[in-house]
């Protein structure tokens, strides 16, 4: 499948912004069932620097720099990108999340994919009791690492609301957690905290949703923004399986990878500091298109 | 002196002698060591070791009462200087509590202690090199992945990237104690940014002083060379020739600001915070009053996660945006390097010895306190096994994940449900935890009450890099616990300090190899000076101005030969004391109802922000971020001037002499700033505050005083509260008449209390500082000055309209806000950096 993504983030502030100086994260990933054919980022106000590189998880990471004042700052990202995956069924055989556990934990690398760098707490994940006690429902002793983590996905999808107005960026996990509501990204962070709380290894992964879902199935939720889902890696055979819980599915050919990291702190899309005014309108409006 | 009066000392010396040693048998007679506890003072044969006895014999030799006097010239030393810390959660700053007594080390034993800290240093710095290099010891089995990958320190936004200057670790502390064997323990690694260096420099600066002869009798090195070492490899790990280097701290709430000015002044290098720092041209660049100038070296005091908010934690406001992107360019250098805290871990200590063994081909020269890491099953397994044995600790960092505690925790003193959460928690993600043996160090004495008491203490020892090795510092950071267990000491638990003394057994011949006391290197402030001190200059002078001009309206208002005789005018000048007062928020409104407290209110109201009290704590607030500027005797006298108007005063006469004192103390800070300060670009913001505010409260004290139909009184107050009654006096020999004394407040450019003598000072300042001109144009404040001034060098006294005056104090309004808003581009009224709203 080729799909041709529009991602247009808008800033309007309500007084002159002198400086910004701002991290992009919005190239789609390229490999593990997902070929990056062209990719563009136009930004108005033109930045008076620009550059790039790949940082700590292997995103491309471009970082600028505006000088001139302005009062809206647009960054229009164009991507196509083909993507052929195929997930595991839900009721595969898999092995026990112990062994799993286990294996993950002697990994031999500090690098961005092994498995060890993602069994900590992170910056906007810590690891809490009452979490962990939440997973640890879903992986009955020896049970297969897949079954259980499809089945904490199935009870986070039937068990958590989804309310867009419920929660902002800075909404703490515990909050998320007690009321039982939030947005793609809170439903992906409270996941991760169960599955780390067990000592499984659990990424973030930001990306896109085809807008337009296959004829006769349902619109998926968070169609029309950047979309967050979970990463699991369920062994040395299976490796890295992705899980959007939102959605309560193994992630297939509907989803399009940007960026991976422990959570969202580490993959936000557009990041930055503006030196100006306080008083600031996020726009975003992402177009996902099936092409062919 | 004669040979009666040698024979004579040399009795009284050898009287001392006899006293000393009776004296140290007493104390060692009732000195009651704890139980199972090794002691430094006192052998396992229950006699005093070598060097103590060697001081306690100097020591007793002191009378009591002499002895009482030099533990009070101590204190006395540590209050004025302004040593604080403040604990977490703290308010306001506590004074540094200091044990009168050092802690002795003997040469033999230090040189022991040194080694194995010099090897740790260099040990810790290869991990880090690897780690956030090659990564070697963690893909050959070395060191497990977990180890590393769950502390909050290891920055994946540095790996990979080589550390500008060379280093990761500049400078590196380790906290150890004397263990039952009797030899020094490692029970903790400083590698992000250690704390203590300051306070060192401090203790020893006040014992050396207070107990000068036996400091020299006892044959101790000093630490200063130890820091100019420390600065010279700093300067040195720059990439150019006199490179520009600051003290980065979180600001004047942090627990150890003090020390952050104290090294910023003691070394040399400007105290800066992250608003003041800027990236440009890949470089970090501080804001001075001359543009952005380029920093090329940081000592940071921030930890690495709050360094850079757009690639660590995004909702600090302690760092500079882009400073990890500035590191990658290698545009400069950190000391010691973001990331370096990794190796704090405790979940680190039980693979040291083999990584020593791999990476230096030596076995570890000091040990450190036995600690199981519980990310290893087997290890897991003996920590639960032995849970009531041992100390839980954190593996990553201070606090035990799960429990709220500073400490560690102990299961023995966990209640049922407590010890099986704990059991939970280890089998369920034992990578979080490490299980420490629980070891008594030695203590050592304290002194309470004439006595000598024995009392647990951590040793913090210092190591620099520099290009020959590792400096120690000859001496330390001792810090004595009031609880059994030290190993929970903290400043903030109340502990008190001590200096650490090395002593030599061998008696040196000649004392002239021998320096008297440590003395503090004055040096000068760097060149630049950052836009934020120059505002908190400019504000420091306004506020003590402001001050003064406040304690002499209390003092026209209260004094008996003032305006409150009983006759129409003088209570029509009454009133217009009061009024003033009230637009300056020294007194509200409506106690001007209650003549009897308006004096005392405007004096010390803590409530009112405009009472004298209220000013000169905003000075010495404002005093406290300029800690590295100001010489001790000018914070002494800010302190003492609050601490006189805080006592509540009983009647006017008390008001009236707490006024006068305050105003003696005001003229001699001004004093002090007048021959003591550098006459570098920060004088002038201190004295263009003062001159601002004096031309204002002179322009509106005039207004008030001598408007149009003024009479004798007014005017004599006006001459009063601007200091000019003598000079018009001599001038004049008349009672006071409008015109002379206006020319004599406003226009006079040779009266130094006029408007216009200030203004004249002001067009000078100003025209010495260095331009920002980007246009070629003339800069607003000077447009202001010169325009004021030609206003007050034509006008005549004769002429001179009221409506003229009131112009003149907007004008001089206008011209402090030109002021502040050219030189203080990023105070507090300016913008700071936003952060952009995230996607949901």
């Amino acid at each position: 499948m080729i799909y041709d993504i529009r991602h247009v983030t808008t800033y309007e502030y309500e007084s002159p912004v002198s400086f910004a100086r701002c991290t992009l994260r919005l190239e789609p990933k390229d490999g593990n069932g997902q070929e990056l054919i062209s990719h563009k980022v136009e930004i108005r106000p033109r930045p008076s620097e620009r550059h790039v590189r790949r940082d700590f998880f292997g995103t491309l990471t471009e970082s600028i720099v505006i000088e001139a004042a302005h009062r809206n700052l647009r960054i229009d990202s164009r991507s196509r990108v083909s993507v052929e995956r195929k997930p595991p069924a839900r009721e595969a055989v898999s092995p026990p999340w112990e062994s799993v556990r286990d294996i993950a934990f002697e990994a031999t690398s500090l690098g961005p994919s092994s498995p060890v760098g993602y069994v900590f707490a992170s910056p906007l994940v810590p690891v809490l009791r009452p979490v962990s006690a939440y997973a640890a429902e879903s992986f009955a002793s020896g049970a297969g690492i897949l079954a259980g983590a499809v089945d904490l996905m199935h009870r986070v999808r039937t068990e958590f609301r989804y309310d867009p107005k419920a929660t902002v960026i800075s909404t703490p996990l515990n909050e998320v957690f007690d009321k039982r509501h939030g947005v793609c990204q809170d439903f992906a962070h409270v996941m991760i905290a169960g599955l780390r709380g067990l000592g499984l290894p659990a990424a973030y992964v930001s990306g896109y949703l085809r807008t337009i879902p296959p004829a006769g199935q349902p619109r998926l939720q968070g169609a029309d923004a950047t979309h967050a889902w979970v990463s699991l890696w369920c062994g040395a055979e299976l490796g890295w399986i992705d899980f959007d819980p939102t959605n309560d599915l193994l992630v297939a050919n509907d989803h399009i990878v940007l960026a991976v990291g422990r959570d969202f702190s580490d993959v936000s899309p557009v990041d930055g500091i503006i030196v100006g005014s306080p008083k600031q309108k996020l726009g975003v409006a992402v177009d996902v298109l099936l092409v062919d | 002196m004669g040979e009666g009066a040698a024979e004579q000392d040399k009795a009284g010396k050898a009287q001392g002698q006899r006293e000393g040693q009776r004296r140290l048998a007493q104390w060692v007679r009732d000195y009651r060591r704890l139980p199972g506890i090794p002691d430094e003072f006192l052998g396992p044969d229950g006699a005093p070791r070598a060097v103590w006895s060697r001081f306690f014999n100097a020591f007793g030799a002191l009378a009591p009462d002499e002895v009482e006097r030099r533990f009070g010239m101590a204190d006395r030393h540590l209050r004025e200087a302004g040593v604080t810390y403040r604990a977490p959660g703290d308010s306001a700053d506590r004074p540094w509590s200091i044990s009168h007594l050092p802690l002795l080390i003997d040469e033999a034993d230090w040189k022991q202690l040194s080694d194995g800290i010099t090897q740790r240093a260099e040990l810790l710095e290869l991990v880090l090199r690897d780690i956030y290099g090659e990564g070697r010891l963690v893909a050959e089995g070395a060191l497990p992945a977990g180890a590393i990958a769950g502390s909050p320190e290891y920055l994946r936004p540095v790996c990979g990237v080589p550390p500008p200057g060379g280093r990761y670790l500049s400078l590196y502390a380790a906290d150890v104690g004397r263990g039952p064997d009797g030899r020094w323990w490692v029970l903790g690694d400083r590698t992000q940014a250690p704390s203590g260096a300051g306070y060192a420099l401090e203790n020893r600066l006040v014992l050396s002083r207070a107990f000068s002869d036996l400091y020299k009798s006892m044959n101790v090195p000093r630490v200063a060379p130890f820091f100019e070492a420390f600065r010279d490899s700093l300067r040195g790990r720059a990439d150019r020739d006199e490179p520009r280097i600051g003290v980065l701290t979180p600001g004047s709430f942090s627990e150890t600001y003090f020390e952050h000015a104290t090294l910023a002044r003691y070394l040399g290098f400007l105290l800066v915070e992250g608003d003041d720092l800027a990236v440009s041209d890949n470089r970090i660049h501080i804001r001075t009053v001359a543009g952005l100038k380029r920093l090329d070296v940081l000592l940071r005091r921030v930890d690495s996660n709050s360094l850079d908010p757009l690639e660590l934690d995004a909702s600090s406001h302690l760092g500079v945006p882009g400073l990890i992107d500035v590191l990658r360019k290698d545009g400069v250098v950190v000391a010691n390097m973001p990331g370096s805290g990794v190796l704090e871990a405790r979940a680190l200590l039980g693979f040291l010895p083999a990584l020593s063994r791999r990476l230096l081909g030596e076995e570890l020269k000091m040990p450190h306190i036995a600690t199981w890491w519980c990310g290893q099953r087997s290890a897991r397994d003996e920590v639960l096994s032995r849970l009531d044995e041992v100390a839980i600790e954190g593996a990553y960092r201070r606090g035990v994940p799960g429990f709220d505690s500073n400490g560690p925790v102990l299961a023995s003193e966990l209640d049922a449900a407590g010890h099986q959460r704990l059991v939970d928690a280890i089998s369920a993600r034992g990578m979080d935890y490490v299980g420490q043996e629980v070891v008594r160090l030695s203590t050592m004495p304290v002194w309470e009450q004439g006595q000598l008491t024995p009392r647990p203490f951590v040793l913090r020892v210092f190591a620099a890099a520099t290009p020959d090795g590792w400096a120690i510092m000859p001496g330390g950071f001792c810090r004595i616990a009031e609880q059994a267990d030290a190993r929970a000491v903290s400043m903030g638990d109340g502990a008190r300090a001590a200096d650490v003394w090395v002593v030599s057994d061998k008696k040196v011949s000649t004392a002239s190899l021998l320096p008297a006391t440590d003395k503090v290197r004055i040096r000068r402030i760097a060149g630049v000076l950052p836009s934020r001190a120059a505002d908190n200059l400019f504000w420091l002078g306004r506020y003590l101005e402001r001050a003064e001009a406040t304690l002499r309206l209390v003092r026209a208002l209260g004094s008996p030969s003032g305006p409150n005789k009983g006759t129409a005018a003088s209570l029509q000048s009454a009133e217009r004391i009061q009024r003033l007062l009230v637009t300056w928020g020294a007194i509200s409104q409506t106690s001007r109802a209650a003549p009897g407290r308006i004096v005392a209110e405007a004096l010390q109201s803590p409530e009112r922000f405009g009472s004298a009290l209220s000013l000169v704590r905003s000075a010495q607030r404002t005093a406290t971020s300029l800690r590295e500027r100001l010489s001790p005797d000018a914070w002494q006298v800010i302190t003492e001037m609050a601490e006189r108007l805080s006592y509540e005063v009983e009647d006017d006469d008390s008001v009236l002499s707490a006024a006068e004192l305050t105003l003696q103390e005001l003229a001699s800070f001004a004093g002090l700033a007048q021959e003591n300060m550098n006459r570098a670009a920060g004088w002038r913001f201190l004295d263009i505050g003062r001159r601002t505010e004096r031309a204002i409260n002179t322009a509106r004290f005039a207004r008030q005083f001598a408007y149009d139909e003024a009479g004798d009184e007014d005017l004599d107050i006006l001459l009063t509260l601007v200091d000019s009654q003598i000079t018009y006096r001599s001038r004049y020999l008349l009672a006071p008449i409008l015109a002379p004394v206006r020319d004599l407040a406003v226009l006079d450019s040779y009266n130094p209390r006029s408007v216009a003598f200030q203004v004249a000072t002001l067009n000078e300042h100003i025209a010495a500082l260095p331009s920002l001109k980007e246009h070629g144009l003339i800069e607003q404040p000077q447009r202001l000055a010169v325009a004021v001034q030609s206003m007050l060098a034509t006008a005549e006294a004769e002429k001179l309209e009221v409506k003229t005056l009131f112009a003149l104090e907007q004008d001089l309004l206008s011209l402090a806000e030109a002021i502040g808003l050219h030189y203080f581009p990023h105070g507090p009224n300016a913008s700071r950096p936003e952060k952009l709203t995230g996607l949901a």
